[in-house]
């Protein structure tokens, strides 16, 4: 499996010499823009800004009726004990669910991915293994959590888990069926399928580090661990920022997987983010303050792009 | 250079989406079209209800020649509120909860009976009071009652010698008192699917606080810390507790409704009653265990009487049938559904059970169901499921706040206060 | 552990006697790979085996013992194919995945192409402001686009189920979705591309459509195969677009016909397990025959 690191996803664009072949050329450009400018800006800038106006308003089915001001927001993060509990200890919610979700998520899958990427290399089946672990990858999160559930199903006839808790000699646990354990049932099922991308990334950015500085350092008397520790790791930050980035923003949105293992349940001990959104706009109709729970995940975004923003305006500057 | 460009592309984004959004605005009216030929019926109904619910609209078809499409969604409210917000609703939906009928028709989504060119107080004759309020918006009916079921029945199995049908509350504790060293439990209840719960409590809150304050309550007009509510709650753990309940409290907590009809049911029952709806009754027979024989091994008595100045309540479920869409072929559907021809197929199919006057006894095909409708229709005060009458998700929440007060009693006060606020806001939209 | 002088000594080539040894040294590390790729692989083979089993076989065993005796039948995927309707779904789903991913390639190869080699004034800034895009989340879009489709259809045709009533919707929302992150790739692919070749056209006097038909794509295939794949597979597995979008039960792609199957009498594995491995089919086939492509698609997709 040949791979390029995302480090070089970006490469320099060579602007200097490019501005002395083009003229000026606005007029020419744009045919070529205005498709896909227009579709943006019509049903991706305009229905965000729509969306920010509706998060003041009551929106009720769905349509514009009457400013409240920021009475959404202010119900949303006080008032709400689904969204955000802050009376019990500790505190309790879909944030704080999705809270969970970005620590144990992506600390799960950064240090399985790791660890998979780093062993794999050292084996000739190496190709065979990282298959293993890729192909859920590339599965639905749809059929990730249909196959989860038959895991974790509570009859020890069907589940495997609870079958193994049974031979074991202990009782079964309902997964996803009780309020304590659901959430990291949910995240682990999750963790199931996303190691394997980790683990790709990593691998391909541990393929670029060279054999000889590798070999040099065992000539030198250091152990496998001090290899990995002084000389892989440290040239693995940079993929493993990225990778962190995308496994934060992947858990934000963090949706299907719950829809099809918990509908949020039981008694919504298992709603995100994503999910109160859903419950509240589709479900509820309150159209104002499902807007408000989606500017919510907007504002949490925000440090995501400006970093996106960052890392590429230092190649493309203004112009 | 960037501030400035992001300023002029603000400007015009902003000014498009005040284009969108004022385009957007625009109402629509209605008079009676004509219609295209086909309805479209949108529900939740799969299964043996689905397919009860086909040969009342083949029967339609028969009648009229109006072909129908029935499309089914589980999920059935995200369907509908996202088709109402694309501006592309079925024409015709069944609607599970009468607290969304208030929520669209004041959103002027529902078409109501008059606009469909329909005389109201011809279809609403067919039904008696209880059953046109919940179709009935600020004086304005918005469709038909398709179908009802009782919620005021405790399960038993008649061939269970140590079980007689109780009229009172005491009886009731009596019974369970003395069933708690019976090697069965005395009681099953799917506690983990928490409307099992709400059900239960809506029974003897209706008992014991009585109809009008039941109607305040899940109205928003009482708070929920109130102390007749506390009262009730204190009446469900005397009944539903670690003695009484199969595997005890975590047990239920972890026990679904089919899972306890299971318990009730079963070739191998592990309980002596099981407080659910009518439609227990067709689910053991259709999916839990077809051997039973019903009023032989399975059977009902309705809720006993906890106050008897309240009498007895019926609480009880329905859904509704309502037009999204005016035209001529959809009014004749919606008036067809409410016809006393209509009610007879359907029950014939032992599928469900009509509130509508003209059915007869004999229309239905086993005495359960023959039972259930009888109770239905002579149900001095009926009052409707309270936690489908709570606004957006608050029922859910009510039935988690019930999951947690049988768990731990003591904590019921402060889980009220707590419920209570959160009340106040969904009331207030 | 022998020396490093040894190892290097013996490398050329190892006697089976070292090579032993060197297995033995490395047996935890084969140990935690094999024990790892076990626990990855149960759950999915528990779904494959199950999907195969008769119902009550499911309900009474675990798919672990039916290895010992043998009973499979293809019931299961009659009756989901069938009596669920999850054939017409997969047709769906296909009507769904590829036009929402050749639309994206097509404008955002356009977009990428003026991005890259024509000049305009504020290029640099769109195209930071599109990179900042990528990452906005769908929900923030939902209930506007509905809106704006319904007055769309209206205006057009007088119709206001124009697109929500047909797959037009979701392929439009899953288009603008995907074009920033689709731009960016195109554009940074574009760049690299040899500019002495497309100098040399311009001087021959091509113009630009001519460029990014002759030259530009047939040389940028790579690319689009990568982004192509990774936007398929993103299409064919997404569900909330398709619950939001697709409103016609008789359009529903394959993710909302299997959340359709979890009823409330119960969890039917018969009928989930086949739905869904019928719904991984696809991937799975993807992922064997185009590794490569996939695997550098998700690579690049790590910024979306």
């Amino acid at each position: 499996m040949s791979a390029t690191a995302p480090g070089s996803i970006v490469a320099k664009p060579p602007r200097r010499r490019l501005a002395s072949v083009v003229g000026r050329e606005g007029f020419h450009a744009l045919p070529f823009l205005l498709p896909a400018l227009f579709l943006v800006t019509a049903f991706m800038v305009v229905p965000v800004i729509w969306t920010i106006a509706l998060s003041f308003n009551t929106g009720a089915g769905l349509r514009f009726r009457r400013w409240v001001g920021f009475d959404n927001f202010e119900r949303l993060l006080t008032r709400d004990h689904r969204f955000l509990n802050r009376d019990t200890f500790p505190w309790t919610g879909a944030v704080i669910n999705n809270f969970r979700w970005v620590v144990l998520y992506t600390g799960l899958c950064l240090v399985l991915g790791l660890i998979t990427a780093v062993l794999a290399t050292r084996v000739r089946y190496e190709a065979v293994f990282k298959s293993i672990i890729f192909v859920p990858m590339a599965i639905s999160a749809t059929a990730v959590a249909v196959i989860w559930l038959l895991v974790y199903a509570p009859d020890p006839q069907i589940g495997v888990v609870n079958a193994l808790i049974d031979g074991a000699g202990g009782s079964p646990v309902s997964w996803v069926g009780q309020a304590n354990t659901v959430n990291y049932a949910l995240i682990l099922a999750y963790v199931w399928a996303s190691t394997g991308f980790v683990m790709i990334v990593l691998s391909a950015a541990l393929k670029g580090i060279s054999q000889e500085v590798i070999e040099a350092a065992r000539t030198d008397g250091a152990t496998e661990w001090d290899i990995f520790r002084r000389v892989q790791l440290p040239l693995l930050s940079l993929p493993i920022a990225v990778v962190t980035v995308w496994l934060i923003i992947n858990v934000i949105k963090v949706f299907d997987i719950v829809y099809i293992m918990t509908k949020g349940g039981p008694g919504g001990a298992s709603r995100v983010i994503a999910y109160s959104f859903f419950v509240e706009t589709f479900e509820s109709g309150k159209g104002g303050y499902g807007a408000a729970v989606a500017v919510f995940m907007l504002i949490l975004i925000i440090p995501v792009m400006i970093l996106n923003i960052r890392r590429f305006r230092s190649e493309a500057v203004t112009g | 250079m960037i501030r400035r460009y992001g300023l002029r592309l603000a400007a015009l984004t902003l000014a498009v989406s005040l284009a969108v959004v004022a385009a957007a605005c625009g109402g629509g009216g209605g008079e009676t079209k004509k219609g295209t030929g086909t309805v479209s019926v949108l529900s939740l109904w799969g299964g043996s209800e689905q397919e009860a619910f086909q040969k009342v609209l083949t029967a339609f078809t028969q009648e009229t020649g109006i072909k129908t499409k029935y499309e089914s969604a589980r999920d059935f409210l995200p369907v509908i509120r996202s088709r109402i917000a694309a501006g592309n609703p079925p024409m015709v939906a069944i609607i599970p909860r009468p607290g969304i009928v208030t929520d669209l028709a004041n959103e002027g989504s529902l078409i109501s009976l008059e606009d469909l060119g329909l005389d109201p107080d011809k279809i609403n004759a067919n039904y008696s009071k209880a059953w046109t309020d919940l179709t009935t918006v600020d004086g304005t009916a918005y469709g038909v009652v398709a179908k009802a079921n009782s919620k005021s029945v405790i399960w038993y199995r008649p061939d269970d010698p140590k079980v007689q049908p109780v009229k009172t509350w005491d009886e009731l504790i009596a019974l369970t008192d003395k069933l708690k060293s019976d090697p069965l439990k005395p009681w099953t209840i799917g506690a983990k699917d928490s409307w099992n719960l709400t059900d239960f409590f809506e029974n003897i809150y209706a008992r014991s606080a009585g109809p009008d304050k039941y109607k305040q309550l899940f109205g928003g007009d009482l708070s929920f810390d109130d102390q007749s509510v506390k009262d009730a709650l204190k009446m469900m753990t005397d009944v539903l507790n670690n003695q009484t309940l199969v595997g005890g409290v975590d047990g239920a907590l972890g026990t679904t409704f089919v899972d306890a009809i299971g318990q009730e049911f079963s070739t191998n029952p592990k309980a002596h009653l099981f407080a659910e709806g009518g439609f227990v009754g067709g689910i053991t027979l259709s999916d839990v265990n077809p051997k039973r024989k019903p009023g032989k091994d399975m059977d009902f008595f309705e809720w006993p009487t906890i106050d008897e100045a309240n009498g007895n309540p019926l609480v009880g479920g329905g859904d509704i049938t309502a037009a999204f869409v005016n035209n001529e072929d959809v009014a004749k559907l919606i008036e067809y559904l409410s016809s006393p021809e209509a009610g007879k197929i359907w029950v014939s199919t032992g599928a469900i059970v009509s509130p509508n006057k003209g059915v007869a006894a004999d229309a239905y095909p086993n005495p359960l169901v023959r039972k259930e409708a009888d109770q239905v229709k002579n149900a001095e005060v009926f009052v409707f499921d309270g936690s489908d009458l709570l606004p957006g998700a608050l029922g859910d929440d009510w039935g988690t706040l019930l999951q947690s007060v049988l768990k731990s009693p003591s904590k019921a006060d402060k889980e009220l206060t707590s419920f209570q606020t959160q009340a106040k806001d969904a009331f207030a939209g | 552990m022998t020396t490093a002088a040894e190892t290097i000594a013996v490398r050329p080539r190892q006697t089976a006697a070292a090579r032993t040894l060197g297995f033995i040294s490395r047996a935890p590390v084969h140990f935690s790979l094999i024990a790892i790729a076990v626990i990855w692989l149960v759950p999915t083979i528990g779904l494959a085996v199950t999907s195969f089993r008769p119902r009550p076989d499911i309900a009474s065993s675990g798919w672990w013992t039916s290895f010992s005796h043998w009973d499979f039948t293809l019931k299961n995927y009659d009756l989901v194919l069938n009596a669920n309707k999850m054939a017409p779904s997969f047709l769906n789903s296909a009507l769904i995945a590829i036009p929402s991913t050749l639309l994206p390639l097509f404008f955002g190869a356009l977009a990428a192409f003026a991005f890259s080699w024509i000049r305009f004034p504020f290029r640099d800034t769109i195209f930071l402001s599109l990179v900042a895009l990528m990452v906005v989340p769908v929900q923030a879009a939902f209930v506007p686009t509905l809106v704006e489709f319904q007055d769309i259809g209206e205006y057009l045709t007088g119709r206001k189920d124009l697109i929500t009533g047909t797959y037009a919707g979701l392929w439009i929302a899953h288009t603008v979705f995907a074009l920033p992150f689709c731009i960016f790739l195109l554009r940074n692919f574009f760049i690299t591309l040899p500019r002495d070749l497309i100098e040399a056209a311009r001087v021959d006097g091509a113009s630009n459509w001519r460029i990014f038909f002759k030259i530009v794509l047939p040389l940028s295939v790579p690319a689009l195969a990568s982004f192509g794949i990774f936007q398929f597979l993103w299409v064919w597995n997404d569900l909330l677009m398709a619950l939001v979008y697709i409103q016609e039960p008789d359009l529903w792609p394959m993710t909302i016909r299997i959340s359709q199957l979890l009823s409330t009498y119960g969890v039917e594995f018969n009928l989930l397990s086949s739905g869904a491995f019928l719904l991984m089919i696809v991937p799975l086939l993807v992922f064997f025959a185009l590794q490569r492509y996939f695997v550098q698609g998700l690579l690049a997709g790590s910024v979306k």
